[in-house]
């Protein structure tokens, strides 16, 4: 048995975490859209404001946010680096060969690092209060409306649901052909990084065929239990906007008209 | 139920050099409510047949009627597959969903039934099973034999009329063995067909009919005691019988009078011939 999660979903049963995920889905959406318009720093005070309000009313840990900031540290830095460094503008604070430091860069670069910080803040808010089944139904329902356009929204929602199954299966498949392999005297964690790239291919392989063997398996079964695509198929668990989740909703886009208004206000 | 006429099956139809028949000839008629245990080698054809019950497969040749209804009928299919559930050999490989309970529902789903109904069917077959307390739970934590009753629940959620098994002890450890069994069981009690593909003697025992497959076709069909009493027939077969009709029939041929027909431990150990060996009264040719 193994204890993989899929996603970084934290349950503390805040009323976040119930919320309807379609709307947080579209929150994010059009929280996202709305930074892409801020262009002051009133805008990105408030949607701090905002973000750790969330947090706040998520009690999921703050670590748990910052966390996954330090995975796009090195694209923070240099994003900023580009943004101070080439810069073109009329103050300029300090000049060396083709570097030119100028009070429009450095508030360039500050913009982009806010912005990021928000954005990737903002979309980890949506993963950590949402179950990925969740995310899975909020986007096949939220999205129905594109069925009138031949979207197959049904068919991408089912296949992000057997993909988050297949992810236990593979990674246990995996564990055992490592050790088969090892069993037989395969040296995986040893040598130079081209020698362990390479020694990867005899664990890949196999495990290419039982992915084909499992979804070859798993289509018959699905077939036997008369699954035809979104044919006449019910679900038990319908979403339903309950009145909490219309005043979530309500507060979402007025919180991200107010972001995105700043635009014009100064 | 069940009904063929001269159903016969071949994998590559359109193939110039075609191989062996798969299936050859089946003539079988299978009553509601029976509980049939289906025996062979790997290769004897036993899976394919059971992928013809419920329309997964269609014969080359011949017909195969499930409630009267014609397997090779397009508009037919969803009907039967909906009466004739399926449990699989690999319990990883057939459940589809992340959380025990929607799984139990997928079937359900796919028939278009309401939301309350899908409920009630899905809490309904979990108790059936025994695993209502996992119905939140990752099916990837469950034991195979958790996992094999969970297949169980979501099957028995689409209400069938009979349920296939094809090999769904092949995978389990003797505990895992021992649910799906008793699960199959009680189940029949309850007027579900019950058709158990194996290769395990003592599961066949449990049935109230055995049918044996050797190439494709079934060789052997009657009551499990019928079947088994054919020891050396069996045995030719590769197959064998259950320990205890194969130690009553070495008794047997050492001269005790011990009777043909023993299927279990608890028969054998009834036996009187046996009790008079136990207790040291015995001789042979008495």
């Amino acid at each position: 048995m193994t204890r993989i999660t899929v996603g970084n979903h934290y349950p503390t049963g805040s009323i976040l975490h119930r919320t309807d995920p379609r709307v947080k889905l579209a929150g994010t959406v059009l929280y996202v859209t709305a930074l892409l318009f801020v262009n002051n720093f009133l805008g990105f005070i408030l949607a701090a404001v905002f973000i750790a309000a969330l947090i706040k009313i998520s009690k999921v840990p703050p670590r748990l946010i910052f966390r996954g900031l330090r995975m796009i540290f090195f694209m923070l830095v240099f994003a900023a680096s580009i943004n101070i460094f080439f810069t073109s503008g009329q103050n300029v604070l300090l000049h060396f060969g083709i570097i030119r430091i100028t009070t429009e860069g450095l508030t360039l670069a500050a913009h982009m690092i806010a912005r990021l910080v928000l954005i990737v803040t903002g979309t980890s808010m949506l993963t950590l209060t949402s179950t990925p089944i969740q995310l899975t139904d909020g986007i096949e329902s939220g999205l129905r409306p594109l069925k009138v356009i031949k979207v197959p929204v049904h068919d991408i929602a089912m296949i992000m649901t057997i993909a988050m199954r297949s992810i236990p299966n593979l990674s246990e498949e995996m564990d055992k052909i490592m050790k088969a392999q090892k069993a037989r005297g395969a040296e995986l964690d040893t040598g130079s990084l081209t020698k362990r790239a390479l020694s990867l291919v005899p664990i890949l392989v196999p495990l290419f065929v039982s992915a084909f063997k499992w979804a070859n398996e798993l289509a018959t079964a699905m077939e036997a239990r008369c699954y035809r695509g979104d044919i006449n198929r019910t679900r038990m668990k319908e979403m339903k906007m309950n009145a909490k989740d219309w005043a979530a909703a309500a507060i979402m886009l007025a919180s991200v008209i107010a972001i995105a208004g700043t635009r014009w206000v100064i | 139920m069940f009904k063929s006429q001269n159903l016969s099956f071949e994998y590559a139809p359109h193939d110039s050099n075609p191989p062996p028949l798969t299936l050859k000839n089946i003539n079988i008629s299978i009553q509601t409510g029976e509980f049939v245990a289906i025996l062979g080698h790997n290769g004897s054809g036993k899976s394919t047949l059971a992928r013809h019950l419920n329309a997964l497969l269609t014969p080359t040749e011949g017909t195969l009627w499930v409630n009267g209804l014609d397997t090779k009928d397009p508009a037919s299919t969803w009907g039967i597959r909906q009466s004739t559930g399926m449990v699989f050999q690999n319990p990883d490989n057939q459940i589809v969903a992340t959380i025990v309970e929607e799984d139990v529902a997928f079937g359900a789903e796919n028939l278009g039934v309401p939301p309350e109904e899908i409920r009630r069917r899905v809490d309904d077959s979990l108790a059936k099973v025994g695993m209502l307390a996992y119905a939140s739970h990752q099916p990837h934590q469950l034991s195979g034999g958790q996992k094999q009753r969970i297949a169980i629940a979501g099957v028995l959620a689409m209400r069938p009329s009979c349920i296939v098994f094809d090999e769904p002890t092949a995978m389990l450890d003797p505990s895992g063995r021992k649910e799906v069994l008793s699960a199959a069981a009680n189940l029949n009690k309850e007027g579900i067909t019950i058709i158990l593909i194996t290769h395990f003697m003592e599961e066949a025992a449990v049935a109230n009919r055995v049918l044996v497959m050797e190439d494709g076709e079934i060789i052997l069909d009657g009551t499990p005691r019928e079947v088994f009493s054919q020891v050396d027939k069996m045995q030719a077969l590769g197959l064998g019988v259950p320990q205890p009709t194969a130690l009553a029939h070495k008794l047997r041929q050492a001269g005790f009078n011990i009777s043909p027909t023993i299927l279990t431990i608890d028969e054998f150990m009834q036996d009187e011939t046996v009790k008079k060996i136990l207790k040291g009264q015995a001789n042979a040719n008495n």
